[in-house]
């Protein structure tokens, strides 16, 4: 159940409200995005006509163009904000899980779009000196993007096709020939949109009036509308399964508008009908809305039963989690109180688990450990050797690195556990010194193989996991170095002498009390 | 596993949030708010001295900001949001419902940022013979705009880290305007001021098109804001530090120097001050007019300075430590009951997205790695920044089992791990295997283990 989390269950109003905001706000940010690209195409493809025609006649209208497309894009980004957060808040689970099978084109989009922003804003700049290394410019900068609305699409055309997510995590968009189909005619009809808008925009707001450009320009929507038309039936196709009343009915409105622009752009007489031509600008209009609305119901019937479904699961969701949300809360409060910046506190959370709060070696997970942790209280050894310790671990035990504490805290920690410990008290002999001649021998003949003949590591010593201890710097208290040498280090190479004279033994304990040096 | 979260290898999550965040906070904080409100501020000078020159040069300032700010400052911004989508789709998912309607604002604060600035941008010219006084006006109010917007957007991250009375009472008020709302609200807008003033000076220093006169009398008034408005930005700081639990606070050392510096905490406060310093120092010259003083600090001063924002970002994010959103939901997305809930019920059981068998990866892993990345991913990868080979080197099957078990104690800022004893062990299981302590082991010629006998 954990696929539940009580998320979706915190929403700030009704679902169909929502959707009508969702609606709204995104036919302005669309609005916006097709008269940004359409521009775009535009500049590019009239800066380039004309410099290949020779004919430098308005690049006073293309830098207009430009500066237009500055603010244009200002605002079709910004006002994607509100779109975004709406569908991720009424269809989370949905977008989100689109997005993130999409993830490494959905991040791209942000190098996409600072590119694309950049090289256009490049292309306005002395585009009159540096055609060329303009145009180049221009043409990067549009090609990116019209790469933009290739993401967002797919990631939508995904989002409606629950069924598919799996398929397309796994093995990738091209596995889905329909999926594919449908998204790439989704995205010419963006483009062809962004096409007509655009031409529409410059036809009204920027020519100034200028003959040439406007019988330019209506060409341009009429080829727009043209390509709109056969992109738009196959996307058609592409959903003809999915088709009901309401989405027909707002496709047939806009198809209709979109024939009546189309016959005003081809039958324009720039002489007879100003008038008539600005009926487009109510066309418009109601081209984006019915084919929006289409594009909402067909959103709606792929995506609010899912949505429906998961709702019920997570409010079962919250029913199983209600009763442990005291107890999360408290776990939270005790956290907030639990201060890592004393020895005595990190001591408790971080050591005693293992090495037990008296320091005895015997905390709660001791027993799962093969080698056991140390036993601290029996510890004499030098501060810089255990901070050494503490710090860095030792590799082949369980013992951690803890550098995930400044300097500050590890000093804290080493002063609480020589307070409560005597770590680094001095080196007592034994109260029997025992057989000193015959440890000697011992010592030289086998324990000197890894502890080394003055007790630093020998070589080979070093190699081991874990690694003996260095005995010029650290020791035990007698009667634990006694217990070591008797019964040896569970789960190290350090094995049980017990066969050893007692008194061999206790030689042992008092040379290696003598190797320690101060401090 | 809610959702199919994609892990960006190498890098990892929280990286990869911070750069972008980074250069949003750069462009937005420096630019959009400083930059702009320097421009707004000398052009009503030069309105009130009649002062051309002076006008002239607000005007040549503001066209590179604009196209920074709106090709790099806004689509980072979003950029954040983008990259959070998909890098932590149930963290973004949860905040969005709990700050809907701040975010919701903040939409049409955008909007009516980008409809103040433009016509402030484009009709400059227009306004100039008979409405520069509204001009001026509509620079102030774009000033004042994205003051608000400011506004919003430290509600959302100071509730990230102090969320306080929300935890309690889920009421959006607590959560908005939680303990560090209003410091983090100043020391923002403040060092936003002080970045713009620094850019400024960058801008006045090196243009050539500038007369020496009044490059005097620019560098003159801009050292004296930055020197204002970043003493004014360190006195929020110091506030802003004031009011984070002490839990968090005590991990900022670690959050900016990591395990590879954490004992030379020296080094942070070296570079704090010598950053401190150096924008001191810089903004003096500039006051006391040495051009050439000021032209050989204002690049390090610069580069300090996004250090500074990179240090108070990554602190800022790293310290409420095992939590995303404290008290409701841990850094690897899964709320706190929830977690509790996993433990008894297990991880995998109701995973949506957990493929039993996933390509590319050996017959075993795929349970302990499915579990290692929904626990885990968010802040270690396999091979990159924070490698959990790294983390784990040295370590014996046992120990890893028992760190698993206790993470969350063991180490302040990591959180616990969510599902059934038996899944820790088969990620503790999966995780000894990635270290390669096994094949090390392993490596060791058996004599060498074998030879340490006694006579």
């Amino acid at each position: 159940m954990n696929n539940l989390h009580d998320l979706l269950l915190a929403k700030p109003f009704g679902d169909p409200a929502m959707e009508l905001i969702l609606f709204g706000s995104f036919a302005l940010h669309l609005l916006f995005v097709l008269l940004m690209l359409g521009t775009a195409m535009i500049a590019v493809f009239f800066f380039a006509h004309s410099w290949i025609t020779g004919y430098r006649f308005e690049l006073r209208w293309d830098k207009r163009v430009l500066r237009i497309h500055l603010a244009l894009k200002s605002l079709a980004v910004v006002l994607g904000v509100a779109p975004l957060l709406i569908i991720q808040v009424l269809w989370s689970v949905p977008f989100l899980t689109a997005a993130s099978i999409m993830a490494p084109y959905w991040l791209g989009l942000l190098g996409l779009m600072i590119f694309a922003f950049l090289s256009l804003d490049i292309l306005g700049h002395k585009m009159d000196v540096h055609p060329v290394r303009h145009l180049i410019f221009g043409v990067l900068g549009l090609a990116a993007l019209v790469a933009v609305p290739a993401v967002f699409t797919a990631v939508l055309s995904l989002m409606e096709h629950p069924d598919k997510w799996s398929l397309v995590a796994g093995r990738g968009f091209a596995a889905e020939p329909g999926l594919l189909f449908h998204w790439f005619m989704r995205y010419l009809h963006i483009l062809g949109a962004a096409a007509l808008f655009g031409g529409a925009f410059h036809y009204f707001f920027s020519t100034n009036g200028a003959q040439e450009r406007h019988y330019h320009l209506s060409h341009w929507m009429v080829v727009a509308t043209l390509f709109q038309v056969v992109a738009g039936m196959l996307l058609l196709v592409s959903v003809q399964e999915r088709l009901t009343p309401a989405v027909i009915t707002a496709v047939t409105v806009g198809v209709f508008a979109a024939m009546l622009l189309l016959g005003l752009a081809f039958y324009r007489n720039p002489e007879v009908d100003k008038r008539r031509m600005a009926s487009v600008l109510v066309l418009l209009p109601v081209i984006l809305v019915s084919m929006l609305l289409a594009r909402q119901f067909l959103q709606h019937q792929a995506v609010a039963p899912m949505q429906a479904q998961l709702e019920t699961r997570a409010r079962e969701a919250r029913q199983s989690l209600a009763p442990l949300q005291a107890a999360a809360l408290q776990g939270f409060q005790a956290h907030l109180a639990t201060v890592y910046d004393n020895g005595e506190t990190i001591y408790a959370n971080s050591c005693a688990f293992c090495h037990g709060q008296d320091g005895g070696g015997h905390g709660p997970e001791a027993a799962s450990l093969i080698i056991p942790p140390e036993k601290l209280n029996a510890v004499r050894a030098q501060r810089r050797y255990l901070y050494q310790v503490v710090l860095k671990g030792v590799p082949g035990s369980g013992m951690p690195y803890f550098s995930v504490f400044d300097r500050d805290k590890l000093d804290s920690l080493l002063e609480y556990m020589n307070a409560s410990f005597s770590l680094t008290a001095p080196p007592q002999p034994p109260a029997k010194p025992g057989d000193l001649a015959a440890a000697k021998r011992v010592f030289a003949g086998t324990c000197a193989t890894c502890h080394g003949e003055q007790g630093q590591v020998s070589a080979f010593g070093a190699d081991l996991r874990p690694a003996p201890p260095d005995l010029t710097r650290y020791g035990l208290t007698p009667q634990w170095a006694y217990a070591v040498i008797t019964q040896g280090y569970n789960g190290t190479v350090m094995q049980p002498f017990n066969d050893l004279p007692e008194a061999t033994r206790w030689g042992l304990v008092s040379l290696v009390a003598s190797l320690r040096k101060e401090p | 596993m809610l959702f199919p979260t994609f892990y960006l290898p190498w890098l990892g999550q929280g990286m990869s949030i911070a750069l972008v965040a980074v250069v949003h906070v750069l462009i937005s904080h420096g630019f959009a708010i400083g930059v702009v409100s320097i421009i707004v501020l000398l052009e009503h000078l030069a309105l009130r001295r009649g002062d051309a020159e002076l006008e002239g040069l607000a005007q040549n300032m503001l066209k590179p900001v604009v196209i920074i700010v709106t090709a790099v400052g806004a689509v980072t911004g979003a950029g954040i949001w983008f990259t959070v989508s998909v890098l932590a789709p149930g963290g973004i998912g949860y905040m969005l419902r709990v700050f809907f309607w701040p975010w919701f604002i903040e939409w049409m604060a955008f909007t009516l940022e980008v409809l103040v600035l433009l016509p402030y941008y484009f009709l400059w010219e227009r306004m100039r013979a008979k409405q520069a006084g509204l001009h001026v006006a509509l620079g102030w109010s774009y000033v004042a705009v994205a003051f608000a917007s400011a506004f919003l957007i430290s509600g959302i991250l100071g509730f990230m880290l102090t969320p306080d009375g929300w935890v309690q009472n889920q009421r959006l008020v607590s959560a908005f305007f939680n303990p560090t709302f209003w410091p983090q609200l100043a020391l923002r807008f403040l060092g936003g001021l002080a970045m713009g003033g620094l850019w400024s000076l960058a801008f006045v220093l090196f243009s050539r098109r500038i007369g020496a006169d009044l490059r005097q009398r620019v560098m003159r008034l801009l050292g004296g804001w930055v020197l204002i408005n970043g003493a004014l930005c360190a006195l929020a700081v110091w506030i802003y530090l004031g009011r984070i639990p002490q839990t968090y606070a005590t991990h900022k050392i670690f959050a900016v120097l990591t395990s590879h510096l954490s004992q030379d905490a020296w080094l942070l406060w070296l570079g704090n001050i010598l950053a401190a310093l150096c924008i001191a120092a810089v903004a003096l010259a500039a006051w006391l007019r040495w051009r050439r003083v000021a032209l050989a600090l204002i690049i390090p001063a610069l580069i300090l300075t996004a250090g500074l924002v990179s240090e108070f970002e990554r602190a800022r994010e790293f310290v409420r430590g095992p939590y995303l959103m404290p008290g409701y939901m841990y850094a690897n997305q899964i709320p706190l009951a929830q977690s509790d809930y996993l433990d008894k019920h297990g991880f995998l059981a109701g995973a949506a997205w957990y493929q039993p068998q996933p390509p590319g990866l050996a017959p075993r892993a795929p349970a302990g790695h499915a579990l290692f990345m929904a626990n885990c991913g968010v802040c270690h990868t396999i091979g990159g920044l924070n490698d959990i080979r790294d983390r784990l080197k040295g370590r014996t099957q046992p120990s890893v089992t028992v760190m698993v078990r206790r993470t969350k104690q063991m180490v302040p800022f990591m959180p616990s791990f969510s599902g059934t004893p038996a899944e820790a062990l088969t990620m503790a299981a999966y995780l000894y295997e990635l270290s390669g302590e096994r094949r090390s082991l392993e490596a060791v010629p058996p004599i060498s283990r074998k030879g340490v006998g006694h006579e």
